[in-house]
């Protein structure tokens, strides 16, 4: 990343005692991004205890736990902004797509109630549910997908795939003061794709 | 790895197709019944019974039974 003015942490957000820790070593925040996310395209018939645990425990659990952690410990200042990555496909109904559908309307949910709890500390706790966005965890889709059908289904997006920034852009919106009435908000972001 | 085992396990995959319609030489992508999905559910077959990852652009490049076959054999042998 370029620039000054920031750290990097890297830490494994399903390993508790990691994610215990590297809470302990913040300074107190006044924003936060939710971004950890795996996919797997697999139909329904396929689903396994473990399979849902691989998806549920990145996408959903730890992000939990964080939030958890980030209250718990006071890390989070008055009037801060929570801001999670959704997906679209959480309120759609796209084939093989029943555990990361799941996991990310999980997390719609608890939006909603940790918007309500935190209100009173003035936290505002918001989504976004981005539909197809170029990025490398779409090379998974690539790696199921033939790559001229992803190529062709772009023209059910009206403005084409997403680029990151149209999502990062969001995040800025959510975590500034631009957005400081706004919680409990889950934003389709979607270049038109729900239009029809 | 036995082909016939591989034969009735992606055969199994199928709701409306008779058994009997699904063999060695079937160039699978031919069969009315398939689709994207099938496609997924082949992928994930493939996962659960032998522990290897199959491309949907392999699925693609690959025209019969058999060759899907061969392909999941080698991807297995270089485990």
């Amino acid at each position: 990343m370029p620039g000054e003015g920031h750290t990097a942490q890297p830490c494994d957000l399903t390993d508790d005692a990691a994610l215990q820790q590297m809470v302990l070593s913040l300074d107190s925040l006044d924003g936060v991004v939710f971004c950890a996310g795996v996919i797997t395209y697999l139909p329904a018939q396929f689903t396994t205890q473990a399979k849902i645990a691989d998806i549920f425990n990145v996408n959903f659990n730890s992000q939990i736990i964080l939030v958890q952690q980030l209250m718990k410990k006071k890390k989070l200042n008055k009037k801060a902004s929570l801001f999670f990555i959704s997906s679209l496909s959480s309120q759609l109904g796209i084939p093989a797509t029943l555990l990361y559908a799941s996991s990310k309307a999980a997390l719609n949910a608890a939006v909603k109630v940790l918007a309500a709890e935190l209100a009173p500390q003035k936290i505002r706790v918001n989504a976004v549910c981005p539909g197809i966005v170029r990025t490398p965890l779409i090379d998974a889709a690539k790696d199921v997908m033939e790559e001229d059908k992803f190529n062709e289904a772009e023209k059910e997006y009206p403005l084409g795939y997403g680029a990151p920034e149209d999502v990062a852009n969001t995040a800025i919106f959510y975590l500034s003061d631009a957005s400081r009435w706004a919680t409990g908000n889950i934003m389709i972001l979607d270049g038109g794709y729900t239009l029809k | 790895m036995e082909i016939t085992t591989f034969v009735a396990s992606f055969a199994d995959l199928f709701d409306e197709t008779p058994k009997s319609e699904i063999g060695e030489g079937t160039d699978f992508k031919q069969i009315e019944e398939w689709s994207s999905l099938l496609g997924l559910a082949t992928i994930a077959m493939v996962d659960e019974n032998y522990g290897v990852r199959i491309s949907g652009d392999e699925i693609r490049e690959s025209g019969t039974i058999t060759d899907l076959f061969n392909l999941v054999k080698k991807k297995a042998a270089e485990k």
